[in-house]
């Protein structure tokens, strides 16, 4: 076998024990990696109506065909698992040296169900698993974890991936950080916490073979030029900070917890003057040619890296306006371990509260209020005071506070809405509406037909459905392969050089029809997994206040979304995906795509 | 004039100059026919001699025609400022089973803004011999489409294509009514292009139909830092990776589209993602 390993490591926490277990290559050849895989694994190993925090859900990171080939921004892995936030699937993805170290050790996933009974981190170095003691790392952020646990163990690959309080604490949005990068959405962080687990370190030497050396190497050459030409320019040059200032301009720019879709004070936050004042270093994953990572420089002298959602969550979703505060409040994300687009979007619902008279803990909660918002990060990493309310996410703390505070509850399953605004971009609103992790952007581009003049953004019509099906499944393949999206317009027919670079690998004799019906079987086991796990037509939905407001500044002034046009909307999407008009899967669409009865 | 009409300032630049740069929005190519000492600023044309100077427009005609690389040519005089392209574009349509299209207005044709297929040019070449220097014997020996008023009228209702300039007076009118109707936009930069250029805004004046292609044309002329990068180098088009919209609603392609007074336009990144 090619590209993989063919086999997947699983851990038993409780019982400390460990399996080696071969993959079918039919698995992989239908799921290839990645979230795919993962998936895969995930409706296999989580029982039926699994609580996210109970011991047998399983947390498992998957490793995928391109990884450790050489091909540029192929050095990734996914964390599946039950989001402890949505109740639904938690796919994530993360990248860089870790990624290649999973590889490194010869699996191509590895299952973690159980807890230990103390807090325990996982070496794994080659064959040698070991569960040890991580007493002492309780408390530490990762980055603290990573260095204490590479001093103890001065293995010089070695490659770790943590958690931070907020995991600890099972905050429902916490990630697992490494090397400064996030498996972000859905709290698998909590679910690796509820498992008492701290950290996992990796060290290995296996190295994967493909089937078409020279061949791959071309293909590599190839995207390695093309990724450094104009089609990346603005993520080689600016970073996707960059997208402030344009979505501020276009009327998408999420403001003061979803208001108003244009904010006073971008000019301060856009990209454009990040990187005028404040640019540090530019910086990237491993093996990628683009780096797109942008450090900037905190005034407390460090540098901090941000990213668009970051910005959009930490400032104009909650009115703040000064660019040392976001980066502030990044770093005391990073530090715990928070996902910073659900900080940002429970925090602005609790801002709103709080300006309502609703939320007598947090009267100081204030849109733009700085030092509130840094008081809060930790409060809700430590589950201390407001922050125990806030750490349960938009969806619960609105249930719970009530008043009818879940209408500016900005989320989708569960899940808070990225930055950008449904209302004046039509394709996306669908696309956040249907998405099987929550208000996701990275599930699908649906974005990307609102801002290339293929449709009216400010208008739905029924040919959405198609779009977004399209969209999602073409992202399914990427996540899965894995390939970064920033490279996806490198490539001038994505399924057919997509499925060259897969049968190169793997040496199988890949069409491009094949894989865009692994895309179409990826997303249809996902929203399986979700139909198994309890989902109901209405969980396919946007937030009220997206449905009732019309926007009322900007280019789009006066735009809003009726029920009637995201119905219609819906209803096309189930149309386009072959699912019945309540959304549940065919018998015939999982017949076809060779997936388990519902 | 008290110059040669190819050099007088007109919207900024020489006549000569705003002319070829008309036309660049339509054509690939452009061929400037001069007499044989005339003076002439730099032009992206390709440039030819009149080998026996005032044979009139049957002789430039002729010269032109043989210098071009394309089978249909459109032909034009060095003193029309107002070249209307959907006008020019209409024209250039109705050749498809004639030699020559050309407009008749007040009474007469209009030689100098038609559209020639460059095998009449033999038959121009007789005349020249036989001295029959009026285009119109020409006209009755080919397959000849004649435009009427009526046709063009939608196209350019004012008629300011055939708008000549022969006296001091007429170029003093064109002047002002140029300057009345141009039409004042602003480009927004995004992401690169902002940093490139060190500006957010830029103010541009264009010609009365002016269109994407003349911003990107202005625009890559005040910033040249811009060519190459986010203006493609033949400075017509948005290189790929970068985008266009129309205040801040409509995402263009087409960088032939016309824009309005006080339009704003944005150039920023084609990808969205992040």
């Amino acid at each position: 076998m090619h590209g993989f390993h063919g086999q997947l490591l699983h851990i038993d926490l409780t019982s400390g024990k460990s399996s080696w277990r071969e993959i079918e290559e039919s698995r992989l050849r239908a799921y290839l990696g990645g979230i795919g895989l993962g998936t895969s694994l995930l409706y296999e190993y989580a029982p039926p109506g699994v609580d996210p925090f109970a011991p047998e859900n399983p947390l498992i990171f998957a490793s995928a065909p391109l990884v450790g080939t050489g091909l540029t921004t192929t050095a990734k892995f996914a964390v599946v698992t039950k989001s402890p936030l949505t109740g639904f699937i938690a796919d994530s993805l993360s990248s860089s040296h870790f990624a290649l170290e999973l590889k490194r050790i010869g699996v191509d996933a590895l299952v973690i169900t159980g807890k230990a009974a103390v807090p325990a981190y996982i070496l794994i170095n080659n064959d040698q698993v070991e569960i040890r003691n991580a007493e002492a790392l309780r408390g530490k952020s990762p980055n603290e974890t990573e260095s204490t646990i590479r001093a103890e163990l001065n293995l010089p690959a070695l490659r770790v991936a943590a958690i931070g309080q907020a995991g600890e604490n099972l905050v429902r949005f916490a990630t697992i950080s490494n090397e400064g990068r996030q498996a972000g959405r859905g709290g698998v962080g909590a679910v690796m916490g509820s498992k008492s687990l701290k950290a996992i370190a990796l060290c290995g030497a296996r190295e994967i073979s493909v089937a078409d050396p020279a061949a791959v190497d071309a293909i590599a050459n190839r995207l390695r030029r093309q990724s450094l030409g104009s089609l990346t320019d603005k993520y080689r040059s600016i970073g996707t900070v960059a997208n402030l200032a344009v979505f501020n301009r276009l009327g998408t720019l999420p403001t003061q917890n979803f208001q108003q879709s244009t904010f006073d004070d971008a000019e301060a936050l856009s990209g454009e003057s990040l990187t005028v004042n404040n640019f540090s270093r530019r910086h990237g994953c491993a093996a990628c040619t683009i780096q797109c990572e942008r450090l900037f420089k905190a005034l407390n002298g460090e540098e901090q890296r941000l990213e668009y959602e970051t910005l959009f969550a930490l400032g104009p979703l909650c009115g703040i306006n000064d660019p040392q505060v976001v980066l502030q409040a990044a770093q005391l994300c990073d530090l715990y371990g928070l996902d910073t687009i659900s900080t940002g979007g429970t925090l602005s619902w609790a801002m709103e509260c709080s300006e309502k008279g609703l939320l007598p803990e947090a009267t100081e909660l204030r849109f733009g209020a700085a030092d509130a918002l840094l008081a809060a990060i930790p409060l809700i990493a430590q589950r201390i005071g407001v922050g125990a309310r806030l750490a349960e996410g938009s969806r619960r703390a609105a249930l719970a506070l009530g008043y009818g505070s879940d209408y500016w509850a900005m989320h989708v399953k569960g899940l808070e809405l990225p930055g950008y605004e449904p209302r004046s971009l039509k394709t996306m609103a669908l696309g956040l509406a249907v998405s099987p992790r929550g208000a996701c952007h990275n599930r699908s581009g649906a974005y990307e037909a609102d801002f290339s003049g293929e449709v009216d953004r400010l208008k739905s019509d029924s040919g959405r459905g198609a779009i977004v099906a399209a969209s999602e499944d073409f992202a399914a393949v990427l996540d899965s392969m894995i390939v970064c999206k920033f490279l996806r317009k490198c490539f001038n027919d994505f399924y057919l050089e997509g499925a060259e670079l897969v049968s190169k690998v793997t040496g199988w004799d890949c069409s491009s029809d094949e894989l865009k019906r692994i895309g179409e079987r990826i997303h249809n086991l996902k929203k399986l997994f979700n139909q198994r796990e309890g989902w109901r037509a209405q969980d396919d939905w946007l937030p009220e206040r997206l449905l009732q407001e019309t926007l009322p500044t900007g280019v789009a002034q006066g735009v809003g979304l009726s029920p009637d046009e995201l119905r219609g909307m819906i209803a096309s999407y189930y149309q386009a995906r072959g699912w019945d008009e309540n959304g549940l899967i065919s018998a015939k669409k999982l017949e076809e795509l060779g997936l388990p009865d519902a | 004039m008290g110059q040669p009409k190819a050099l007088l300032p007109f919207a900024g630049e020489p006549l000569i100059v705003h002319l070829v740069r008309r036309l660049e929005q339509l054509f690939t190519d452009t061929v400037v026919v001069a007499a044989p000492e005339q003076e002439l600023p730099a032009l992206p044309s390709a440039i030819v001699r009149d080998d026996v100077a005032y044979q009139g427009p049957v002789g430039g005609i002729y010269y032109g025609l043989n210098a071009a690389r394309e089978e249909i040519c459109f032909v034009t005089s060095c003193d029309a400022p107002f070249l209307n392209p959907r006008l020019i574009a209409f024209l250039m349509a109705q050749i498809t089973d004639y030699d020559v299209v050309v407009p008749f207005t007040d009474e007469r044709y209009q030689p100098l803004h038609a559209v020639y297929r460059k095998s009449v040019a033999p038959l121009l070449k007789t005349q020249l011999e036989r001295n029959e220097l009026r285009p119109i014997f020409l006209y009755d020996k080919v397959r000849t489409r004649k435009i009427s008023e009526n046709e063009m009228l939608p196209l350019d209702p004012d008629g300011l294509s055939f708008l000549n300039m022969n006296s001091p007076e007429d170029y003093q009118a064109a002047q002002a009514r140029w300057s009345a109707a141009s039409i004042p936009v602003t480009v927004e930069l995004f992401g690169v292009a902002q940093l490139l250029a060190k500006t957010k805004e830029v103010a541009l004046t264009l010609a009365p139909d002016g269109t994407l292609a003349q911003v990107f044309q202005q625009l890559a002329e005040l910033h040249p830092v811009l060519l190459g990068r986010v203006i493609d180098a033949d400075g017509n088009h948005l290189v790929s990776g970068y985008a266009c919209n129309l205040n801040g609603l409509a995402f263009v392609k087409d960088f032939r589209t016309q824009v309005q007074p006080g339009d704003k336009i944005f150039i920023l990144s084609a990808d969205a993602g992040g």
